[in-house]
């Protein structure tokens, strides 16, 4: 943005021949121009908001650094060492996994068989790809309104479905053993529509010449999507697969709107518990140090998965 | 642009008319403009511009008591000067301690804000409260002489005052007067007699139990995060015993005097006369439909339970050891800090709380007793019942123990309830359940003290 | 599906785009029927909560206090909505999502997009590190900075102000790279004509780059806007006053006097959700797009 204004010389001349630079420099900036005023907003906010806090959380993890005014003290490993012993930490972890585990997989395969079915070519391409896609949209407050009231215990839908079917209501919300499917069944409505079109637009750019082949050689519907469709999606589904879990494991919002990870901290992954020790317990410090713990479990699944995702290839 | 194809059109002359580069210029230019006066002038939104002058409150309350909230807040914009007040409510419990918390760290937080008085530890050592001006409230008719001692007591840090108290509300005895006539409960004006002693409650309850053909005394406290601390804190307290948390730990707590009240709330809710397994709205439910004679109760159930249309009794909770004690709270008023405060709101806060704390009779209808004593001793007051009949609760009142993490809505709270409510069950013994509860306290006073 | 086929990689096969896809469910009756009839069944699960949500919206609470499986339960009234709209704190909400989301995307978008010019056409020194700095960030998850961001923000004195809830949305190492990834795929010789007339290097940029990028800028800023109108957790963190709140902060955060109505949550709820309804319904094939490009596109 600082560049000089161009000379104001009139129209450039459209090239007739391929432009006669040294290779070795083509489309490159000329010596004077290197590009790096191009980068530098990007960096200078990248310095500011990415790498500071970064590098401020590190710090913060050995503090005892709190919401409070007041000074900030040197802790060592402490935050750590408690991290490591704190039950709360494990058992926010387990409901984080279990999440992931319970919301990925048919996040994965509800999917999959939406983008089959809407590909199968029936008509009205346009209204399924809405209906399926539009929860997406949806900022978080408004799944979790909706489906508050679906959950509520006396007058929700899901309970007066129940009822007209005889069965006993459900504590969808208020039951530990529940409220974590409720959740996860809210966010397979909420978010499928983008694993959804990830598959949607794979299968349209799948080459159709084995299909028609096999057609052609007389295998029925199921038989080519078995051994030919779903093969060829292989990498999309690893792909899709990777993405999902890395998600889920960050869930925070709806959890946290929904039920605060209640009931009985049945329902709280670790952020939730980051936000709890660190803003409702002022405990900065400490919460730097859960945050910096999780996000080395993060990067440790990003690699494997890299790793796996290389072995696909 | 021009440059549709991609073979690039011949590029315009430079200065002609709105370039994307000069659109680009001035866009980023005006979205740096909004940037910036949201930042220099601390608030940036077309509401608060237009409402510059509004007083900004919050608090906690919804449903009833939001209600009556609202009514006095109507009352105060109308009389005298009036007040421009802009209310918000934020989620009861710890959510809205959270927002509180760092609305102050901020630096820009409301003006005036509710804050239950067991909190106050954890807000004004760590600079998230302005102290109040006690004589710029003397001006306004407010002084230290209109509250009870013992909650005045508890609205100082370090000999300063941050907290006004709007009301006391403590946890008592709901009971139905037809089936407490029946057991001879009554006294000669038609209120609970004194209990004195733990066999005149168990008594009591099985006499209940007796007049109503069902429950004596009911209690829910299962799941529940707060009510069997509640009831623990009242019956210790009635001991005499101490119960101090010193920052590092070990929590000072007369093991024998719990056990004994453990014990005691074992025998009392033995799963017989008074059920032992009861969650907090089916204890509610059970008393509201006559299935039982009393139902221990914070008094803000007061509205719901006066539906219910059963003949309705209140009292102090019952005093069964040596000395009286009931555990309350108490919702107050105190300035959230702001970095920058402007002198003439302040001041407007300040007159606003005055005036509040003298519309509390209109509080005192939800139940709560009036902290202002004036309006407590008021005939209007006086006529109510039957939050008359526990007025009295007030002088004896016990808060938790004072710390960062205790209070309204604590984790502190909760890691106290989840022991008794195994005791209660039967699933462990009064004990194992003190010596958990002593665990609990050590471990949370072993963090370090994030506002000291 | 990724980037990598630029300036403009085939939309999809057109011919299977229309006729669907007839191939797969081969000419029997018996697959077409299961699989309309699967379809069908998925779709009214996915419709269902909107329908019951509006079919609240428009009723009163005495009557939603009515047990029974019908969505339909009273008399319509739109009494809900007004009083949403007179109260006032929806519509400075939506005012705030606009701006914030908006001013995000400008930003984000001009930003990585020079950044990923620099990056791929660059020669300055450190360029490499530079740009693998930047891929590495795309792993940092933008939850994990909430606590260190919050410290910095009362640092800067910035809680409570718009700018603390844009500015840390604005970098997007993962645009960048998405972009970067584009501009490589951009044929130099069409630059190299214009340099060699002496067109300065932002003029090159603008003039012969950016017009070619548009399908990839318009997906990405799609993309940015979506997430920013969508942004749940950093604005809520570093808003507290209600009238600096986005739609979804506000709506979940602030409560009223009378407890939870449910014709008026669902009457606002539906209010937050129309803006990015509509405007998918107007750039359904953009966005889709955009899904498909800056979903895969770190592939």
């Amino acid at each position: 943005m600082t560049t000089t204004a161009p000379p104001g010389t009139g129209a450039l001349p459209v090239p007739a021949a391929p432009p006669t630079a040294t290779p070795g420099r083509l489309g490159r900036f000329r010596a004077g121009g290197s590009g790096l005023v191009f980068v530098l907003p990007f960096l200078l906010l990248f310095v500011l908001f990415l790498v500071w806090p970064v590098v401020q959380g590190l710090w913060m993890s050995f503090t005892d650094s709190s919401l409070a005014l007041r000074d900030t003290a040197f802790v060592g490993f402490d935050n750590y060492a408690e991290a490591l012993g704190d039950p709360d930490v494990w058992s926010s972890l387990g409901n984080t996994v279990f999440f992931t585990v319970i919301s990925s997989v048919p996040l994965v395969l509800v999917a999959l068989v939406m983008a089959l079915l809407v590909h199968s070519g029936l008509a009205g391409q346009w209204a399924w790809r809405l209906a399926f896609f539009a929860p997406y949209l949806l900022p978080v407050t408004v799944v979790t309104l909706v489906f508050t009231w679906l959950y509520q215990p006396d007058l929700g839908f899901a309970n007066q479905f129940l009822g007209a079917l005889g069965t006993d209501p459900v504590g969808w919300l208020s039951d530990e053993s529940v409220a974590m499917w409720s959740i996860a069944a809210l966010t397979v409505w909420w978010t499928v529509g983008f694993n959804f079109l990830l598959y949607l637009s794979a299968l349209q750019s799948l080459p159709s010449a084995f299909d028609e082949a096999a057609a052609l050689d007389g295998a029925g519907a199921w038989r080519r999507l078995w051994s030919i469709t779903l093969p060829q999606l292989r990498r999309t589904t690893v792909l899709v697969a990777m993405l999902q879990v890395l998600a889920s494991l960050k869930v925070f919002d709806q959890i946290y709107i929904l039920t605060k990870g209640g009931p009985n901290a049945s329902t709280r992954p670790v952020l939730e518990y980051v936000y709890d020790v660190g803003f409702t317990g002022y405990r900065l410090g400490y919460a730097s140090a859960v945050s910096y713990l999780f996000f080395a479990l993060i990067i440790v699944v990003s690699l494997v998965q890299l790793r796996l995702f290389r072995r696909e290839d | 642009m021009t440059a549709r194809s991609p073979v690039p059109a011949p590029p315009p002359e430079p200065p002609r008319g709105l370039t994307r580069r000069r659109l680009l210029g001035t866009g980023l230019a005006g979205a740096g403009a909004l940037l910036g006066a949201g930042t220099l002038a601390g608030c940036a939104s077309p509401a608060s511009a237009s409402g510059a002058s509004a007083l900004s409150v919050w608090d906690l309350f919804q449903g009833g008591d939001g209600m009556l909230m609202d009514d006095m807040i109507e009352a105060v914009s109308r009389q005298g000067r009036g007040f421009d007040v802009d209310r918000t409510i934020l989620d009861w419990g710890p959510s809205y301690y959270t927002k509180l918390a760092m609305s102050a760290a901020g630096g820009r937080a409301s003006d005036v804000a509710v804050l239950h008085l067991s909190r106050l530890a954890g807000y004004a050592p760590g600079g998230l409260l302005d102290p109040f001006d006690l004589e710029l409230l003397a001006e306004f008719g407010v002084t230290e002489r209109d509250f009870t001692p013992a909650v005045w007591a508890r609205t100082k840090h370090d000999g300063t005052v941050y907290a006004i108290p709007l009301d006391v509300h403590p946890f008592i005895v709901f009971y139905d007067k037809e089936a407490a006539g029946k057991a001879g409960l009554l006294d000669a004006d038609g209120e609970l007699a004194p209990m004195g002693s733990p066999e005149a409650l168990l008594e009591a309850g099985r006499g209940l139990a007796e007049a109503t053909g069902a429950a004596g005394i009911l209690f829910g406290h299962v799941t529940d995060t707060a009510q069997s601390w509640r009831q623990f804190a009242a019956f210790y307290a009635q001991t005499g015993a101490a119960f101090t948390l010193p920052d590092g730990g070990p929590p000072r707590i007369d093991v024998d005097a719990a056990v004994e009240v453990v014990s005691f709330m074992r025998r009392l809710f033995d799963g017989r006369t008074n059920p032992d397994n009861l969650d907090y709205n089916g204890a509610l439910a059970a008393f509201t439909s006559g299935r039982g004679g009393m139902a221990m109760l914070g008094e803000w159930e007061l509205p719901t339970l006066r539906k219910s249309g059963i003949p309705l009794g209140a009292a102090p909770f019952p005093q069964v050891f040596d000395r009286p004690a009931v555990y309350t709270d108490s919702h107050s008023f105190v300035l959230p800090h702001q970095d920058d405060p402007d002198p003439a709101r302040r001041r407007e806060a300040h007159r606003y709380v005055a005036e509040m704390i003298k519309q509390s009779l209109t509080w005192a209808s939800a139940g709560h007793i009036p902290a202002y004593q004036p309006v407590l001793a008021t005939p209007e007051y006086a006529a109510l019942t039957p939050q008359s009949s526990y007025a009295e609760a007030g002088k004896a009142a016990v808060l938790d123990p004072p710390n960062w993490f205790t209070g309204a809505a604590s984790n502190f709270q909760n890691r106290m309830c989840q022991p008794l409510q195994s005791a209660l069950l039967g699933n462990t013994t009064a004990e194992q359940a003190v010596r958990q509860m002593v665990r609990e306290a050590d471990a949370l006073l072993k963090q370090p003290n994030p506002v000291a | 599906m990724s980037a990598t086929a630029p300036p403009l990689r085939p939309r999809r096969p057109a011919p299977r785009d229309a006729a669907g896809s007839p191939l797969l469910l081969g000419h029997g009756r018996l697959p077409r029927v299961l699989a309309g009839t699967a379809l069908v069944v998925l779709a009214v699960l996915w419709l269902l909560p909107f329908v019951w949500a509006i079919a609240t919206s428009v009723q009163s609470e005495q009557d939603l206090s009515k047990p029974g499986l019908s969505p339909v339960k009273g008399a319509f009234t739109l009494e809900a909505y007004r009083e949403i709209l007179e109260r006032g704190n929806v519509p400075v909400w939506a005012f705030n999502s606009f701006l914030i989301a908006a001013l995000v995307t400008v930003i984000t978008v001009a930003v990585s997009t020079l950044a990923a010019y620099g990056f791929s056409r660059g020669t300055f020194r450190g360029r490499r590190a530079l740009l693998a700095v930047t891929v590495a960030a795309i792993m940092v998850p933008p939850q994990l900075l909430v606590v260190p961001l919050f410290r910095q923000m009362l640092l800067f004195d910035l809680v409570d102000t718009y700018a603390a809830v844009i500015l840390p949305q604005v970098v997007a190492p993962m645009m960048v790279f998405i972009l970067k990834r584009f501009f490589d795929g951009v044929p130099r010789e069409l630059e190299e004509a214009a340099r060699s007339d002496g067109a300065s290097e932002f003029r090159v940029f603008r003039s012969v780059v950016l017009p070619l990028s548009r399908p990839i800028v318009a997906a990405v800023s799609i993309f940015v806007f979506i997430g920013a109108w969508n942004n749940f957790m950093w604005p809520f963190i570093v808003t507290n006053d209600p009238d600096l709140m986005t739609l979804p902060v506000g709506l979940a955060t602030v409560k009223d006097a009378y407890g939870i109505q449910y014709a008026q949550a669902m009457a606002s709820a539906l209010l937050a959700a129309l803006p990015l309804i509509v405007v998918f319904l107007v750039f359904q094939r953009r966005i889709v797009d955009s899904v498909a490009t800056t979903g895969l596109g770190g592939s």
